[in-house]
C-alpha cells in the first residue's frame, strides 16, 4: 500500500472512530433522557388517573 | 544543508494518528467536566447581565411590544426548523436505507446545503426571539437543554457526520453510517421538542 493511500486509510478510520465515540454517546444519552422523561409522565398520569 | 523529510512524518498530525477521535474524546470529557462541576452554575450567574442586556437591545424592545412582529419572527422560525428537520429526515433516512432509488450522494449534498440555510434562519430567528423573553427564558432549565443540544447539533453535523458522508459511503462501515444517521436524528428531534417544550414552560 503507498503512502497516500495509507494516509487515507487511516484518515477514515480516524473519522469512523471519532463518529463511533460521538454518535454512540448522543444515542446512550438521549435514550437514558427520552425513558426517564417518559417514565416521569407516565408516574404522573398514574398519580392523576390510578 | 540537507531539506530532506521523513515522508511518514512530514504531515504529522498534532493528535497522534486519529485526531478527530482524540480531539471528539477531549471535548465528551469537557463538556462531562463542565456539566458536574461548579462551573456551570458560576458561568450561569455570569450570563443574566448579559441576558437582562437582551431586552433591552432594539431585537427586545419590538419582540416586547409588537405581537406581530414576534409571531411572524415565529412562523419564520417553525418553518425553517421544519425545512431543517426534512433536510435531517431525508437525508438520514436515506442512510438508513430509504428512498433507496435516489442516488444517496446527490441526496446527501443537496440536503446538507437545505440544512446549512434553515440552521441559518433557525439560529438568527432564535436570536430574535429570545431578546424579547431573555430574563424568562434564562431561568427555565429546559431552555438550556436546547441550547446544549443545539450546539452538540451543531458540531456533531459539522465536524463528525460532515466528514464521513463526503467520503465515498460505500466504504464507510455501513453499522457506523447508520449510527450516524441514528444519532443525528435524536439530536435534531430533540431540539425541536425542547423547543417547543420551552413554549409549555
Amino acid at each position: 500500500m503507498s503512502n497516500a493511500e495509507e494516509k487515507t486509510v487511516k484518515a477514515r478510520k480516524d473519522d469512523e472512530m471519532a463518529a463511533i465515540v460521538v454518535a454512540g454517546s448522543i444515542v446512550a444519552f438521549f435514550a437514558v433522557y427520552w425513558f426517564f422523561q417518559i417514565q416521569s409522565v407516565r408516574e404522573l398520569l398514574e398519580m392523576a388517573y390510578g | 544543508m540537507s531539506s530532506t523529510t521523513n515522508p511518514n512524518t512530514e504531515h504529522a498530525p498534532s493528535f497522534g494518528s486519529y485526531p478527530r477521535t482524540t480531539i471528539a474524546v477531549i471535548s465528551l470529557a469537557l463538556l462531562l467536566a463542565f456539566s458536574f462541576s461548579s462551573l456551570r452554575g458560576d458561568t450561569w450567574v455570569g450570563l443574566l447581565s448579559f441576558f437582562e442586556w437582551m431586552e433591552t437591545t432594539w431585537f427586545g424592545y419590538v419582540g416586547k411590544t409588537w405581537g406581530g412582529a414576534f409571531a411572524l419572527i415565529q412562523a419564520a422560525h417553525l418553518v425553517s426548523l421544519g425545512v431543517l428537520g426534512g433536510a435531517v429526515l431525508f437525508s438520514d433516512g436515506r442512510l438508513l436505507g430509504l428512498f433507496s432509488s435516489l442516488p444517496i450522494r446527490d441526496v446527501v449534498d443537496g440536503a446538507h446545503r437545505v440544512f446549512v440555510w434553515a440552521l441559518a434562519v433557525v439560529v438568527g430567528t432564535g436570536v430574535f426571539m429570545v431578546c424579547g423573553v431573555a430574563v424568562k427564558v434564562y431561568y427555565l432549565p429546559v431552555f438550556w437543554y436546547k441550547m446544549l443540544t443545539l450546539a452538540v447539533g451543531v458540531l456533531f453535523a459539522l465536524f463528525i457526520r460532515k466528514p464521513l458522508v463526503d467520503r465515498e459511503i460505500s466504504e464507510v462501515n455501513p453499522k457506523i453510517v447508520k449510527l450516524v444517521a441514528v444519532a443525528s436524528i435524536m439530536v435534531w428531534f430533540t431540539v425541536a421538542a425542547t423547543g417547543r417544550w420551552i413554549g409549555f414552560s
